[in-house]
């Protein structure tokens, strides 16, 4: 390993006030773009393009890569205070982040997505330190037969993020899955749902889908409901202060174990080309009901139901900076507009970048640990204020995020049709949420089915059913069953503590 | 019984749920072989496992009183208008655009809907304006859907 490369890249960060300017700068951009729902990184991205177009390949790209890396620092913010996730991967937040609201913790939520997001960060970025030279070939031994059983394995998660009522999990699962099929269908071009609606022809879509099922029916709730999103009765705000705050981040620390393999599974996931950072939070909020054993306080604001989610969610940057850099081929889509903006600014991902740019790639990545660093400093100071926005009546917040709930699906596509979509999934999350029709499932659903659906086409084209004898398959169909066997003994001793 | 006995949210989500599934389904046979696959892997066991859903929530609402059929009648109240309220904010941005319709009914849902202060209404119209257009249409430089009304009439 070339350590002395590392650590002159490290000097090259810190030791440039014009670096540390634009990471100075972009951090706060990029929190922004994440706090306001709909908006997200990729628009970041998109948006930032014409300002570093002509800037130095280097600052242009740690400019794009520390805007782009605390997105999800920011998309916490709207997800644990309104139940709105600023982003489709901030949705695994809301599941525990908005009852701790609800419950007067929004401090300490805060806190602890705080503490997740920055250590996540870090820790993405040193395991892709440790692993870029280790796990190249593993990467590229990561065929469809794997893919297929890697998004299978996701969607067994289901069964874990289904509450009470598996059978309400497994419907609202395939339910996702059904959705993802409309489209024109990859194989043979066939219209699938799609009215000859030209909108629908490359999938519902996603940002368009989460804002239906998650904000639309938070607000309609709120709305029937008529208070604030925190029934907090006569406590202070004043109590949400730096104390709050600080508990969320110590409680990133007591669950160290759970804080560094959410770490670990995100920065993983990450790396693997097309699954991307949505299935990342899922799988870890997954893992984290799964490893638990009190499985039961999940979705009724558990902390490590933030913590797991926010970990994830940061670590896959650094994961995904490894396929989009080495191999050309974007982690998740955010990457693949960094992927674009990279080779504008003459930054040309590919093998070639291993043997004459690593300087480039060692200053990305401690680009993005610095980034996250920063944006838990910057967080920190204003995260109080963040929590007295809990206090604010609901009637006065309403308009104002079915306004941006209607914006950010508009923007996601530029499609005025997705306004109907929107409100269509509005009304049906709105029922869903009222008697209890697990919503998460949905959204892993419509993500994996595209990778399930070409992963098995591709899979049997190449091997035909033998594709599930491979070496990688057997693997993956192991830990497919070792989740299942978890959750079946799970629900074994549950039923068996009742009895007793 | 009457079938007003079975009728209750749970048992039409259900039913919804049912409906979807099996349309779904139906439709997905009329797709080549290969275009199909996928549609019917999971629509098919989503429909029985719908059907199921069904028939649990019939089983169920035979045990529910009319207080769990019918719920709070004030909660019933402030849902309908909130669904009223959606439809206004997704008709007025779809005919108007953001731009005109957003603050509009931004200070109307305020002020009409929610009796708030005439000055709270004014203030959060003139900020979601200022935000819709002066961030996104003068800073961001996106234009913003412009309403199909407002697009008819600039044609």
């Amino acid at each position: 390993m070339d350590l002395g490369g590392i650590f002159a890249a490290l000097l090259d960060v810190v030791g440039s006030p014009y670096h540390m300017l634009l990471l100075l700068i972009a951090v706060p951009f990029g929190m922004l773009f994440g706090a306001v729902p709909g908006l997200g990184g990729k628009l970041g991205i998109v948006l930032a393009i014409p300002f570093v177009f002509g800037m130095d390949p280097l600052a242009g790209a740690i400019f794009l890569i520390s805007m782009h890396s605390v997105v999800h620092t920011g998309g916490a913010i709207p997800s644990i205070l309104f139940g709105v996730p600023g982003t489709g991967p901030d949705a695994a937040t809301v599941v525990d982040g908005l009852p701790m609201t609800r419950k007067g913790e929004a401090g300490r939520a805060i806190g602890a997505a705080l503490g997740a997001s920055g250590v996540g960060g870090v820790i993405g970025g040193l395991f892709l330190l440790a692993v870029l030279p280790l796990l190249r070939p593993v990467v590229l031994a990561f065929g469809p037969a794997e893919f297929f059983l890697l998004a299978l394995f996701g969607i067994t998660f289901i069964a874990m993020l289904s509450g009470d009522s598996l059978s309400k999990g497994l419907l609202v699962g395939m339910f996702g899955l059904m959705l993802a099929t409309v489209n024109l269908d990859p194989q043979t071009g066939t219209q699938r749902y799609t009215f000859d609606q030209l909108f629908l022809w490359d999938g519902i879509d996603i940002i368009t889908a989460v804002l239906g099922i998650f904000a639309i029916p938070e607000m309609l709730a709120l709305g029937a409901a008529g208070g604030s999103i925190a029934a907090l009765g006569k406590r202070s705000a004043t109590s949400y202060g730096f104390g709050g705050v600080l508990q969320g981040i110590g409680d990133v620390f007591r669950h160290w174990g759970l804080t560094i393999r959410t770490s670990l599974i995100g920065a993983f996931i990450g790396m693997i080309p097309g699954l991307g950072g949505d299935a990342a939070s899922w799988l870890c909020y997954g893992h984290a009901v799964q490893s638990s054993k009190t499985p039961e306080r999940f979705g009724s604001g558990a902390v490590e139901g933030v913590i797991a989610p926010e970990t994830a969610n940061n670590s896959k940057e650094g994961g995904s900076l490894l396929p989009t850099l080495f191999f050309g081929v974007p982690g998740s889509s955010g990457m693949a507009i960094l992927l674009g903006a990279f080779v504008m600014l003459g930054i040309q991902p590919g093998p070639e970048l291993a043997l004459t740019g690593m300087d480039v790639v060692w200053a990305l990545i401690w680009a993005l640990m610095i980034a996250n660093v920063l944006a838990v400093v910057m967080f920190f100071v204003l995260a109080p204020s963040f929590s007295y926005l809990s206090y604010v009546r609901g009637s006065v917040l309403i308009p104002f995020v079915l306004t941006l709930t209607y914006l950010g699906s508009y923007l996601s596509h530029r499609a005025w049709e997705n306004l109907v979509l929107l409100t269509a999934l509005g009304v049906l999350g709105y029922f869903m949420k009222k008697y209890d029709w697990p919503r998460p499932p949905f959204v892993i659903g419509l993500i994996l089915g595209p990778i399930v659906e070409d992963s098995f086409h591709k899979a049997m084209a190449l091997w035909g059913p033998a594709f599930l004898l491979r070496r990688g398959s057997l693997f993956m169909l192991a830990l497919i069953a070792a989740s299942i066997g978890a959750y079946v003994w799970q629900l074994r001793n549950k039923s068996r503590g009742s009895l007793a | 019984m009457t079938p007003r006995t079975f009728l209750n949210g749970r048992l039409l989500t259900a039913v919804v749920m049912l409906a979807i599934f099996v349309a779904m389904s139906i439709m997905a046979l009329g797709f080549p072989a290969k275009a199909r696959l996928m549609p019917l892997l999971f629509g098919i066991p989503g429909s029985v496992l719908a059907l199921a859903r069904v028939i649990v929530e019939l089983r169920a609402s035979e045990h529910m009183s009319d207080v769990e059929k019918k719920g709070n009648e004030r909660a019933q109240q402030g849902e309908q208008q909130m669904f009223v309220w959606l439809i206004l904010f997704f008709i007025g941005i779809l005919l108007f655009g953001f731009i005109y319709a957003a603050p509009v009914l931004v200070f109307a849902f305020l002020c009409v809907g929610k009796k708030e202060l005439l000055v709270t209404g004014l203030i959060s119209a003139i900020c979601t304006w200022v935000m819709l257009y002066g961030l996104f249409e003068i800073a961001f430089a996106i234009p913003l859907f412009q309403g199909l009304i407002v697009e008819w009439l600039l044609a």
